[in-house]
């Protein structure tokens, strides 16, 4: 093992996921400064903590509560090596999602003379540092100085370097997932043939949602504490899993067992050993494993009179809108546009079913059923208008080159914007009428401005989007520019208000507010319409503005 | 193309640039790199505004009515990138769509150049798989299905298997013949003297000769010499050799 080139390539890895997140770099060195910044606050904020909690310690002096406090101390030194294997595992995979549409490969170049075992190594600590690096300095020095209140020095000694060996079979735990994964998707292709592209678009939502449901449950506060005494309880009944060992040769530690204590902590090296030993060996093997392709049809080629067609849209419009559809279906970086509405209804439906705290009732919160109904479509619809350009990519250039006006341009972008995300409102809002059993009137309220606010926004979004495009693909694709995109929600912001304030007042009714709030009031069968009128203004401005910033779109292609 | 002039910032682009293409002619763009030939081309198809002169496309000033120009243009460029989560045969069907085609001639054109580039067989897999050289086959029956009346080609035969750059060299004689103009770039110089009738060496935006090949030797007073030596002579780069020699030390 060549160590030197092994800090090379995490450098190349933490720089990599830097330009990942869209951050960008100008030089190869960097001002260490900034580079050291986050993981500095996460070090003077532990102390604090510590230091906030030792001085409390000390100066209460009821013999009950201080148990209290030294029994809870020692729940989450026990438990800490766990949580931090599970936060470690969130987020290393988070961080391979975020790598999920990247072009630009991250393998070490394989013709140039670096072993796998490196490559091993430096990709399971470059996948650590970040927010996993920060959250192990933070706990590390609160429970340090803690520690020297408490009068637990050396066991806070061994729960960091539990915290750090758990952080490391994390890490480990994800790259062979990684590796793992792709060859596991190459071979469900092979089989799947044409059924591929729909195995995987299904594949990708369903793995999404699940590390959503998974998140938020962990990002929760009260579960955070349900979790904590869940893993200090139960860690003995589950001594057969390698990954509690930690915990348990702590709690040997703890309990004044030193067999126990040098059995577990040796068997847990033993596992370390064994995970980055299957993950180099799993790299030798899949490392450069191409995914076969994805045959999507075979046999004569049969061109169909498109349905698009009999609905009015020239031919042109039409493939437009057939090649978008097939985009956002098979890309899997646009695949986050269906995964978007889930994330912004799994909240509300994880609160009514009790998995976030306390269980609401439906019936009780008719502003989360608006939320349920209003939010996923329009957010939809935002974030559609803002990226439908910008996703053509490098590929924009057939745009460019194609006799398309800038008037067919807008048409098939926007209906394409407008009719994705009022199917998205449909499919909530038959979500929250099963949930929250509203009345036919609110219902009814709720789907005409979902819809106004929809073709309002997706217009203002659409026109920020042909204007703000980022065609920018490596290493990942950017679609639309970041000081824009901000100015345009913004906007949008605004927009929406303007659309919904004669609704306001029955907003403000609905959140059975302590104080009274008086508002002047307009019949809702008058607050509807001038609601309508204020959107089809707002419609018929940036659409003209949409259709003639396509225009300059198109003369200066200067890509 | 008349006194075009175009500039990116301080960089002179395309520096007074006059070019008369005729109908139906094989015409060479030949210049290292970032000599402005990419830059001609997308002002020809209108994506490029030039910043002084005009430019007459089959009859149609660019600028006024890019989108008329690009009905009859067929265009492949540099580096095309095509969209990879299409099939070939998507995405020809695509470019058969939005060019305007009649169903039963798009099926019959998609058919003959499959065959003829040797694609049969791959056409129903999605572009991510496809190597370079298909990508570009893809890119040039896009380019050519539609009929057009001009063909700007940036490096068409690059990646490209022998037989296949045979094909696409025969086809484009053939369709000069039925009046198609053609103007493409390359640095393979000896495909552009074995294809264009007339061969234009820009340097740094500006026009360093014009013509077949025998004015471009009597221009370069390299009599009986191939495009090679004519073009690093006219270039100014022919002191290839002190390079070499340099690198080897």
């Amino acid at each position: 093992m060549n160590w030197k080139n092994v800090l090379l390539l995490i450098s190349i890895g933490v720089k990599s996921g830097r330009l990942t997140r869209g951050q960008r770099l100008r030089r190869y060195r960097e001002r260490k400064v900034f580079q050291y910044l986050m993981y500095g606050g996460a070090c003077v904020l532990g102390v604090l903590i510590g230091l906030v909690a030792g001085i409390f310690y000390t100066g209460v002096t009821d013999p009950v509560m201080k148990t209290l406090f030294y029994q809870g101390a020692s729940y989450l030194f026990l438990s800490l090596p766990t949580l931090i294997l599970t936060y470690s595992l969130v987020f290393t995979m988070m961080g391979q999602i975020q790598r999920m549409g990247v072009r630009a490969s991250v393998q070490p170049p394989y013709w140039l003379p670096l072993t796998w075992g490196e490559h091993t190594l430096a990709s399971t600590l470059a996948n650590l540092i970040g927010v996993p690096l920060a959250s192990l300095i933070l706990f590390g020095s609160a429970i340090a100085l803690v520690s020297v209140y408490l009068g637990v020095v050396p066991l806070a000694f061994f729960t960091i370097l539990a915290m750090i060996a758990s952080a490391f079979l994390a890490s480990a735990t994800t790259e062979i997932l990684r590796i793992l994964q792709v060859r596991f998707i190459g071979a469900v292709y092979k089989s799947a043939g044409k059924a591929a592209v729909w195995v995987r678009f299904l594949g990708s939502l369903l793995f999404l949602v699940t590390f959503y449901i998974v998140w938020f449950t962990l990002s929760s506060g009260t579960s955070i504490i349900v979790l904590i005494e869940a893993v200090a309880g139960v860690q003995q009944a589950v001594w057969f899993i390698p990954y509690i060992w930690l915990g348990l040769a702590l709690a040997a530690f703890m309990s004044g067992l030193p067999p126990q204590t040098a059995i577990f902590s040796l068997a847990s090296l033993l596992f370390i050993l064994v995970l980055f030993y299957a993950a180099v060996k799993l790299n030798t093997r899949f490392g450069l494993y191409e995914p076969p392709a994805i045959t999507v049809s075979r046999g004569a080629y049969i061109p169909k009179v498109g349905f698009l067609g009999k609905l009015g849209f020239s031919s042109l419009e039409a493939a437009v809108l057939r090649k978008d559809f097939r985009a956002f279906t098979r890309r899997r970086e646009l695949m986050y546009i269906f995964v978007m509405p889930l994330a912004f209804i799994l909240m509300p439906l994880m609160q009514y079913a009790g998995m976030l705290g306390m269980p609401v009732a439906p019936e009780a919160s008719p502003l989360l059923l608006a939320w349920v109904i209003l939010a996923p479509g329009i957010i939809t619809g935002v974030f559609l208008g803002l990226m439908i350009i910008g996703q053509e990519g490098g590929s924009v250039w057939i745009h460019f080159s194609s006799p398309i006006t800038a008037r067919s341009l807008v048409r098939c972008k926007y209906v394409f914007v407008t009719v994705f995300s009022c199917i998205v409102t449909l499919a909530c809002s038959i979500t929250g009428i099963l949930l929250a059993h509203p009345s036919p009137a609110l219902v009814m309220v709720l789907l005409i401005e979902s819809m106004l606010l929809i073709f309002a926004l997706g217009a203002v979004s659409l026109r920020a989007g042909i204007k703000g495009a980022d065609f920018t693909e490596v290493p990942r694709p950017r679609m639309f520019k970041q000081i824009p995109a901000l100015i345009n929600l913004l906007l949008c912001l605004i927009t929406a208000l303007a659309i919904l304030s004669p609704l306001i007042p029955y907003a403000v009714t609905m959140m059975n507010l302590p104080f009274p709030v008086l508002l002047p009031k307009v019949a809702i069968y008058v607050a509807v319409p001038i609601s309508a009128v204020a959107a089809l203004v707002i419609i018929f401005v940036f659409y003209k503005m949409a259709v003639k910033n396509a225009e300059d779109f198109l003369i200066r292609a200067e890509l | 193309m008349m006194s075009v002039v175009k500039r990116y910032g301080d960089i002179v682009a395309v520096d007074h640039l006059d070019l008369d293409v005729e109908y139906g002619e094989v015409f060479g763009l030949l210049g290292p790199n970032g000599s402005g030939k990419t830059t001609i081309m997308k002002m020809i198809l209108g994506l490029v505004k030039p910043d002084a002169g005009s430019i007459d496309v089959l009859g149609i000033k660019a600028e006024d009515d890019p989108v008329a120009v690009k009905r009859q243009v067929g265009y492949v460029p540099e580096s095309p990138r095509l969209y990879e989560f299409l099939t070939g045969l998507e995405y020809l069907d695509f470019v058969g769509d939005i060019y305007g085609m009649n169903v039963s001639e798009k099926k019959a054109r998609i058919e003959e150049y499959l065959e003829a580039l040797e694609l049969e067989g791959r056409e129903g897999d999605m572009i991510s798989s496809y190597s370079q050289g298909m990508k570009q086959k893809i890119a040039l029956i896009s380019a050519l299905m539609h009929k057009p009346r001009l063909l700007l080609l940036d490096d068409p035969l690059s990646g490209l298997d022998p037989k296949s750059a045979r094909i696409v060299k025969n086809l484009l004689s053939k369709l000069a013949a039925q009046g198609v103009t053609t103007i493409m770039s390359t640095h393979i110089l000896e495909i552009a003297q074995a294809m264009c009738n007339r061969i234009a060496i820009i340097y740094e935006g500006r026009l360093l000769a014009l013509g077949n090949m025998s004015e471009l030797r009597q221009k370069a007073r390299l009599p009986g010499s191939d495009l090679e030596d004519i073009f690093l002579k006219l270039t100014g780069t022919e002191d290839v050799r002190e390079v070499v020699e340099a690198l080897l030390k």
